[in-house]
């Protein structure tokens, strides 16, 4: 009303609200909603289980591979490139992280399994240049994360929708 | 009394201990601190979980996080304070500590049980009021000092609020003294002990308004125009940091403590069930506490005003209103004398 007529007449077509209840209302919401358990999912400590073939961190085993290069050559991205080894005859993959998407067409096209994908998907570097691997440093950090995460005691949850809570999550074995 | 005993033992004047405890420990800065670093742990926990988050949970998980505030204040504590070159530099530095020490003074004079106050005063409610209104200036003051456009505007913000805001406080505080007959805290809190009626209920209006004014004098949402952080960064305080920042931090929170006090004496009947001196402070710690988290629950139910929709809500609907409280104080009187 003290808007002046001008707005009146345009909002007279919007629903009156009474003010006292709607803020009685609103507070009665926030109240509501409080009692509600949270929605997060306490990642460090629980996980969400992955499926089956989940692309994460490529793993490079050294010994498997013939250096062929298919996978430098399949690679979308550019992550893969040929390096020279010393004391190796052969050329040899290197990888960049930092440029990898997980696409996987480099463990599908390696004719020996020298690359393969692993649930890996959370390894943190404090730099740009520390992700990107040599042949010798891409096995050797290959075969670390997998052993920390065979050691890896997080809980893991599948994510359901649910209508009462928006999302639960059911802890599996 | 413990007091007096305390006094005896220790051969100073009672009026001295009382002077001394009173706005030092409680209901003054200890209390204050306390109070402080668990009113902000449990409004980030609130509206966490009106939003369905957790919160503030890894600096401590077996408390919920209740640790996160030691946390925050270490690293103040341990920052660089940077005065950049443009600022007025005495009123920048002085500008949050004259402030807080303002916002202290009143825990002199506000009771915070039977007994327990730093002096007795027949005018103790405008002194409270005329304490708790020197702030802003010095807040006015820090935005100017700043040489920042932000802390201008937050500057300026608040000298427009505080007008509405101070005028619509002290008509509530005036229509609840006309209603008691009495200016002073405890013989308020005397009267609504002896009739059992609480302020709330037998001028519910001045109530409201009074809780209002709270909310706009102490930026909490929906009036917290002058700190506006998606507009103007932290209005008057955005240049502070570390010991300085969290020092402009506790001052909105000192005032809300201050007047959240004078509400539960003034409308929730102080000590009201109980007469004795420890269980009465604990009685008005509690009511007052109640207060606080509702007034920092609201952050996660309301969005915030505009500035001119505040002021046009203050002067044109709770102005008016405060006479009407006045009226009903005078009305109501009769109960209380």
């Amino acid at each position: 009303m003290s808007q002046g007529s001008n707005s009146d007449k345009q909002d007279d077509h919007r629903p009156r609200i009474n003010p006292v209840l709607a803020h009685l209302e609103a507070i009665a919401t926030g109240i509501k909603w409080l009692t509600r358990k949270p929605m997060t999912l306490m990642y460090p400590d629980m996980e969400e289980k992955k499926p089956e073939y989940f692309r994460g961190f490529i793993i490079f085993n050294y010994d498997k591979c013939i250096g062929c290069s298919l996978c430098a050559q399949v690679c979308p991205p550019r992550a893969i490139h040929m390096y020279r080894v010393p004391g190796d005859k052969r050329i040899r993959p290197g990888y960049d992280a930092g440029r990898c998407i997980h696409c996987g067409l480099c463990t599908d096209i390696c004719p020996t399994d020298a690359l393969d994908v692993s649930p890996v998907h959370d390894e943190v570097f404090e730099q740009i240049e520390s992700m990107d691997f040599d042949p010798v440093e891409w096995h050797i950090i290959s075969k670390k994360l997998v052993e920390e995460h065979a050691k890896r005691k997080r809980k893991l949850v599948i994510t359901r929708v649910d209508e009462e809570v928006g999302l639960r999550y059911e802890p599996v074995e | 009394m413990v007091l007096v005993e305390l006094a005896k033992a220790l051969h100073v004047p009672v009026w001295a201990l009382r002077g001394f405890l009173a706005p030092l420990v409680y209901p003054g800065l200890v209390a204050l601190l306390g109070t402080v670093l668990f009113l902000i742990w449990a409004e980030r926990k609130m509206a966490a979980r009106v939003q369905q988050r957790v919160g503030p949970y890894y600096v401590s998980p077996k408390l919920h996080g209740a640790l996160q505030l030691i946390a925050d204040g270490a690293r103040f504590a341990l920052q660089e304070v940077i005065v950049h070159v443009e600022t007025d530099r005495l009123m920048f530095v002085l500008g949050p500590i004259l402030t807080f020490t303002f916002l202290s003074l009143p825990f002199t004079v506000l009771p915070g049980g039977p007994g327990i106050y730093g002096f007795r005063s027949d005018f103790s409610m405008v002194i409270v009021y005329a304490l708790l209104t020197l702030s802003p200036i010095t807040v006015i003051l820090m935005g100017w000092a700043s040489s920042n456009k932000f802390a201008m505007i937050g500057g300026g913000r608040e000298a427009l609020l505080t007008v509405s805001g101070e005028i619509t406080l002290a008509l509530a505080i005036l229509s609840v003294a006309a209603m008691y007959g009495t200016l002073d805290f405890v013989t308020a809190v005397e009267k609504q002990v002896h009739t059992g009626i609480i302020g709330l209920v037998s001028n519910p209006i001045a109530a409201l308004l009074f809780f209002l004014a709270m909310l706009l004098l102490t930026d909490r949402v929906p009036f917290d125009i002058v700190l506006g952080e998606q507009e103007i960064v932290q209005g008057p305080y955005t240049e502070y940091s570390g010991v300085l920042y969290a020092l402009t931090m506790a001052i909105d929170y000192a005032k809300l403590y201050a007047l959240s006090i004078a509400f539960t004496l003034l409308f929730l009947g102080g000590w009201a069930p109980f007469t004795t001196p420890l269980l009465g402070a604990i009685s008005v710690y509690i009511k007052s506490l109640i207060v606080l988290l509702f007034s920092v629950f609201l952050r996660s139910v309301y969005g915030r005003m505009r500035l001119d929709h505040a002021m046009n809500f203050f002067w044109a609907r709770l102005f008016p209103l405060g006479f009407i409280a006045l009226a009903l104080g005078v009305f109501v009187h009769v109960i209380y004398a």
